[in-house]
């Protein structure tokens, strides 16, 4: 009886989804999340009669087979990369992507990775860094004794010094995009890296031709839909039921064949 | 000797044991084949697979002393092609199917394959793949590729053409009918092959599906359907088992009997 086996995959499918769902809900309020779902496809078939077996000698063959699938497998986790709500925050290092594109962190290690967060600060050197104190790429260094950062749409920073009344143009804030935003892999702590699914990164400038622009002042929301993760929840819940209703089922129909004796 | 003869012309003592085998066999076939539909009832573009029974009727004897017996045989699995239903994912690469159409795609191995499963995605060279990587076809049968400064920044219109506002229309997703769909062999992956070695009449390009982008068309299993499937398939199978029991319990008495001297 492969009744057992198939449900067991449906189960643990279920609770992959169930394991991603509340992956989002925790994140809901994360900056530059992205919410994920679970992609399911069904497993290979066992052709019990292949379709087109010869019926007679006259050459008649069967129009349908026998095809039993064996369950569902989780095909993969798949971001949906849809642009969150943006969030005043009147912060002035507070920067949110408005469109497609993402900023460029060097890692300790020197590698390089990837995040849509744009809640920088300024450490002790006066480097702007993400809030685990990983400097942006290319590193824009604020002088002491700023007053006022302002950063344009296009990526531009500048710095009003001390008392002088014209700004100072200190960097500009750099874009990458990726062929295969789904692709990249994530680190945890907001952080992406580049993978061979996603492709090499792209460089370009916030406002070129299909990036995005620069908000100061503003931090981009997660586009979790809570709504739409407790609905699926519910329905991932429902199906996991369902599948132990059919273990259950199996169960019984074994231990009746039993008591043939 | 006309009593042996009759014996002989008579059905044999297992007979109706081997009826009621042939149908606990054929439902176990069925409780698999519903189980992987249950298993399946969040798989984006999955369609519920059915059990076609039939009698295999043998006949023994001639004339008015012929006897036939049906035996249950499970003739047949086929595709229940229904719709599912369609929900918004906000996802520019996901496109459902509303219709008869069926995507096709190109395995990793080369194989032409079909599919309603548009969760699309975009692999590091531009190609439009699917979740296993299979490339996603044009009308004209050639894998979509799309520039690699277009990322997932496109739209996808009814009709199947993919265009963004700096490209233009860039290629157009081939839909196609398959007209002997039901022959057609499961590989998994929600995928459908051509069955080999046999003649089947090549897909008919389809212009009345209409394509949603942003939308999954789920499972067309219904779990309500499934669960009263399962039970009366239990059912079933408890009163064919009893049947078998009870068969062996008139054997078993009977040979008491004949046994007892006098």
């Amino acid at each position: 009886m492969k009744a057992l086996g198939i449900a067991a995959t449906g189960m643990l499918a279920q609770q992959t989804n169930v394991d991603v769902i509340s992956n989002n809900i925790a994140n809901a309020n994360t900056t530059g999340f992205k919410s994920s779902r679970a992609a399911f496809q069904d497993l290979i078939y066992e052709t019990m009669t292949r379709e087109g077996a010869l019926t007679s000698e006259e050459g008649t063959a069967r129009p349908t087979g026998i095809d039993v699938g064996l369950g569902v497998q989780t095909a993969g986790t798949v971001r949906l990369n849809t642009q969150g709500g943006l969030l005043a925050t009147e912060n002035q290092f507070d920067t949110a992507i408005d469109g497609k594109g993402y900023f460029t962190v060097t890692l300790p290690d020197g590698s390089r990775a990837y995040t849509r967060d744009g809640s920088f600060q300024l450490s002790a050197e006066g480097q702007m860094v993400t809030l685990q104190g990983y400097e942006i790429d290319p590193g824009i260094n604020v002088p002491d004794n700023t007053t006022n950062v302002s950063i344009s749409e296009q990526g531009t920073v500048t710095a009003y010094i001390g008392n002088d009344p014209q700004p100072v143009e200190i960097g500009r804030l750099t874009m990458a995009t990726f062929t295969n935003d789904a692709g990249l892999k994530p680190l945890g702590n907001n952080l992406l890296a580049a993978s061979t699914a996603s492709g090499e990164a792209l460089p370009a400038n916030p406002g070129d031709p299909g990036v995005g622009i620069i908000r100061q002042g503003y931090l981009e929301n997660s586009n979790v839909n809570i709504i739409q993760q407790i609905t699926d929840l519910i329905s991932a819940q429902r199906a996991y039921e369902m599948n132990s209703k059919a273990i259950e089922t199996a169960d019984q129909m074994m231990s009746t064949a039993n008591q043939i004796k | 000797m006309s009593d042996l003869q009759l014996q002989g012309d008579g059905e044999p003592m297992e007979t109706s044991t081997y009826v009621a085998l042939s149908q606990a066999t054929a439902l176990r076939n069925e409780l698999d084949v519903t189980t992987n539909n249950i298993a399946n009832a969040n798989t984006a573009g999955f369609k519920g697979e059915r059990v076609a029974f039939e009698s295999y009727l043998q006949r023994e004897g001639i004339g008015t002393e012929r006897r036939e017996t049906a035996f249950l045989t499970d003739s047949g699995s086929y595709l229940d092609t229904r719709q599912g239903a369609v929900s918004d994912t906000g996802n520019p690469l996901d496109v459902a199917l509303q219709g008869e159409g069926w995507f096709a795609y190109r395995t990793t191995d080369g194989q032409t394959a079909y599919g309603r499963d548009g969760r699309f995605n975009i692999d590091q060279q531009g190609n439009l793949v699917t979740l296993n990587g299979a490339q996603v076809l044009d009308v004209g049968g050639a894998p979509i590729a799309l520039p690699p400064d277009v990322g997932a920044a496109v739209s996808i219109s009814r009709d199947g053409t993919i265009s963004s506002p700096a490209n233009g229309p860039m290629a157009k997703l081939g839909v196609v009918t398959l007209p002997d769909l039901q022959a057609y062999e499961r590989i998994g992956g929600g995928l459908l092959v051509p069955p080999q070695g046999v003649p089947t009449q090549a897909p008919i390009p389809d212009t009345a599906t209409e394509l949603v982008q942003g939308a999954i068309e789920g499972s067309n299993v219904q779990p309500v359907v499934e669960m009263t499937r399962l039970m009366s398939i239990q059912k079933a199978y408890d009163r064919a088992v009893q049947l078998m029991s009870s068969e062996d319990d008139l054997r078993r008495d009977m040979l008491r009997r004949i046994g007892r001297p006098t």
